[in-house]
């Protein structure tokens, strides 16, 4: 969940249409149109990836008369559903993924069961990837690739480039080599795999 | 008891409100005092800045570290970038690193006639914050317009590593060698766990997100620093490495300059260093049984410094950070992701954030990095109204209003911190230089406790971190003699 109070707003006589602000949006909400970066104020999650990377800075926030609410609704879905989907990308329903918005597992795999098919779908619908923009889309990814979606990065973005691996994925020979020099491999598989475990606290909301 | 310490002061930043709205400092304030970190620690090194010369000694020792480094490899047609990152220019003010910089231009440009030398620097959460240092140190100067900011969010390349492909950020590898430009500062021991320390920025602020995110979110607390490995390790990086030149840090300053062609040997010495004088600071603070933190420092609420201790480290000084056996600090990430929704831990054994922190009076620092987990869980007071709209403007930090209360001014937030909590120990984390700010009752508490810790960490915890670590023990008694 995430309240949206920010949007983007082009200073037209700065941008010089390089079309960086359209390869780092993670909702895909600005594109350049003849040569100027036009910002769709709907779509727009108020990260500020645009502004910050804009070369020209032509991108500013403001900050919207009306916030909007953000949101997939987790009693929507049959609550089983969500639980093993998330148990099988290896994440805790009630586990936080988004840092910034405090999004769950089980709000992501929500909107992923009711239709998301891409980081994007899932920014854009919760609002997870939209604070930091950094540290939350391996667990996205994860949750795709657990109810059988392959999603493909945007065509000529930098949003994303891929799933990458997970501890329960290293090579046994790695784990050997490293095992003196301070890398807690196993042990920290069966921490995790403890969480992963753990009961839940609450399903609603409130 | 001595007076207090000159605080760094605030500084002009997107991040951060306009220095004139910080009125007070808190260290300005009745009953505080100032203790110098060699009076806690007789031991704690030499350091040659601060010192009389000024950052003249950084650039003399970064040029004498440099003698025994092999730059053959560079010829005169080749580029180089010089990564550097975002936390070095917290340090001491900054502008030690900015003059390691621009000296290891300087000389690699002499020594082989190179002389399309560029400087990368990355960042962390705050896409713009090297722009800013480049511009305030003169470093788009000094290298002659070839000095930019990079972040996580700009174009990738994949890298191939023992573990399947991670992501680096495309700017940072597109020359013919990289020299790697950071320092020994443990900063974020919470997450690296000074494992692989001096490797970190190749997960990190030389990373794509896919990279950092897999740092933060698929590894694991304490194998989390091995997707640096990884990259550094890989025949991609490893083509294109050339050297790396590290600020030496401690507490109380900087120690020196450690260049080297072998990272890994540069990591074991800087190892040392990290148990060693920040392991100490990091238990004498575990020491504190009450106290209201005071931020008040230009850098993210978790980045702020006291004796070279961040906040983020204070919230966990409950726990021992150095020890690998404890898997959970009470602040990392993970940490973090585990409290379930009725905002308890899912596992038991999970610590709670340090509990001596009675109250949090959050004075001055920046936004840009997620902190409503700080706020949810210690109580908070953020001075000014400007600096809480601030944060409800930064998408990163768009709750820690939600649970922060505003004070119109430093005193009124301290009065109110007294009175809630009933305790006169304050700890300010202001970035005091050689030593830390505080008040009377904690500098008298501190300077008792600190023999003792100063033996348990020599006698007994710091043999037991390095083992942990794999770091040969003879290099400690070698140090040590």
């Amino acid at each position: 969940m995430k309240v949206v109070n920010l949007v983007a707003a082009v200073k037209a006589e700065k941008c010089r249409g390089c079309k960086t602000c359209e390869r780092v949006c993670p909702v895909l909400a600005i594109k350049v149109v003849d040569r100027k970066a036009v910002v769709d104020a709907d779509r727009c999650r108020g990260c500020a990836a645009c502004e910050q990377r804009c070369p020209d800075y032509a991108i500013t926030m403001i900050k919207r008369e009306q916030p909007v609410v953000v949101r997939v609704d987790v009693g929507a879905v049959d609550y089983v559903k969500i639980e093993e989907l998330c148990r099988r990308a290896k994440l805790h329903p009630e586990q936080i993924i988004c840092y910034c918005t405090a999004t769950r597992a089980e709000e992501v795999a929500a909107a992923i069961l009711q239709g998301a098919r891409s980081p994007e779908d899932v920014s854009f619908q919760t609002g997870a990837r939209t604070g930091c923009k950094v540290e939350c889309i391996q667990p996205i990814l994860r949750l795709l690739e657990a109810a059988g979606i392959e999603p493909s990065p945007p065509k000529g973005g930098w949003q994303w480039y891929g799933r990458t691996p997970t501890v329960w994925e290293i090579p046994e020979e790695v784990k050997k080599k490293y095992a003196s020099r301070g890398f807690y491999f196993e042990e920290d598989i069966k921490l995790l795999d403890r969480v992963v475990a753990a009961p839940l606290q609450g399903r609603s909301d409130t | 008891m001595r007076p207090p310490i000159p605080p760094i002061p605030p500084r002009q930043s997107q991040y951060g409100i306009d220095p004139s709205l910080v009125k007070r400092r808190v260290s300005e304030l009745p009953g505080m005092t100032s203790v110098l970190l060699k009076e806690l620690f007789p031991d704690l090194p030499e350091v040659i800045y601060p010192g009389e010369q000024g950052v003249a000694a950084v650039r003399k020792a970064t040029e004498e570290a440099l003698q025994k480094v092999d730059m053959s490899m560079i010829k005169p047609e080749h580029s180089v970038n010089i990564l550097a990152s975002h936390h070095g220019f917290t340090l001491l003010g900054g502008e030690p690193y900015a003059e390691m910089l621009k000296t290891l231009k300087d000389v690699i440009q002499a020594r082989t006639g190179c002389k399309n030398i560029r400087l990368r620097a990355g960042v962390g959460l705050r896409f713009r914050e090297t722009e800013e240092y480049i511009k305030r140190y003169g470093l788009d100067k000094h290298f002659e317009g070839k000095a930019i900011g990079v972040a996580p969010i700009d174009e990738g390349i994949p890298i191939e590593t023992e573990i399947g492909t991670l992501y680096g950020i495309k700017k940072i590898y597109d020359a013919d060698w990289i020299v790697h430009a950071h320092n020994s500062d443990v900063r974020e021991v919470h997450f690296h766990r000074q494992v692989d320390r001096a490797v970190k920025p190749f997960g990190m602020s030389y990373a794509r997100i896919e990279t950092r995110s897999t740092y933060h979110q698929n590894l694991g607390p304490r194998a989390a620093n091995f997707t640096a490995r990884a990259i550094f390790d890989s025949p991609f990086v490893q083509s294109k490495f050339a050297f790396a030149s590290f600020l030496t840090v401690a507490p109380n300053g900087i120690m020196g300059v450690d260049a080297d062609n072998d990272l890994y040997a540069l990591n074991d010495r800087i190892t040392i260093l990290g148990c060693r004088y920040y392991g100490k600071m990091m238990t004498l603070f575990g020491e504190i049984d009450e106290c209201i933190a005071a931020l008040d420092f230009p850098c993210p609420v978790v980045y702020v410094f006291a004796a070279g201790v961040i906040y983020a480290n204070f919230a966990g000084a409950n726990t021992d950070l150095y020890d690998l056996d404890m898997p959970l600090p009470a602040y990392t990430w993970y940490t973090e992701s585990f409290y379930g929704k009725r905002g308890r831990p899912l596992l038991q054994e999970i610590p709670p954030l340090n509990p001596a922190i009675k109250m949090c009076v959050h004075n001055y620092a920046w936004t840009g990095y997620p902190s409503a987990f700080f706020s949810e869980h210690i109580p908070t007071v953020v001075v000014g109204q400007e600096q809480a709209e601030l944060f409800n403007r930064d998408p990163q930090n768009l709750t820690y209003m939600k649970h922060a209360v505003v004070a119109e001014t430093t005193e009124t937030a301290m009065e109110f911190a007294y009175k809630a909590t009933g305790t006169r120990k304050v700890l300010i984390f202001d970035g005091a230089i050689g030593g830390i700010n505080l008040s009377e009752p904690l500098a008298e508490f501190l300077l008792k406790k600190a023999p003792q810790v100063n033996e348990r960490v020599e006698n007994e915890l710091l043999p037991k971190w390095l083992r942990q670590r794999g770091v040969d023990l003879s290099v400690l008694r070698k140090c040590a003699s």
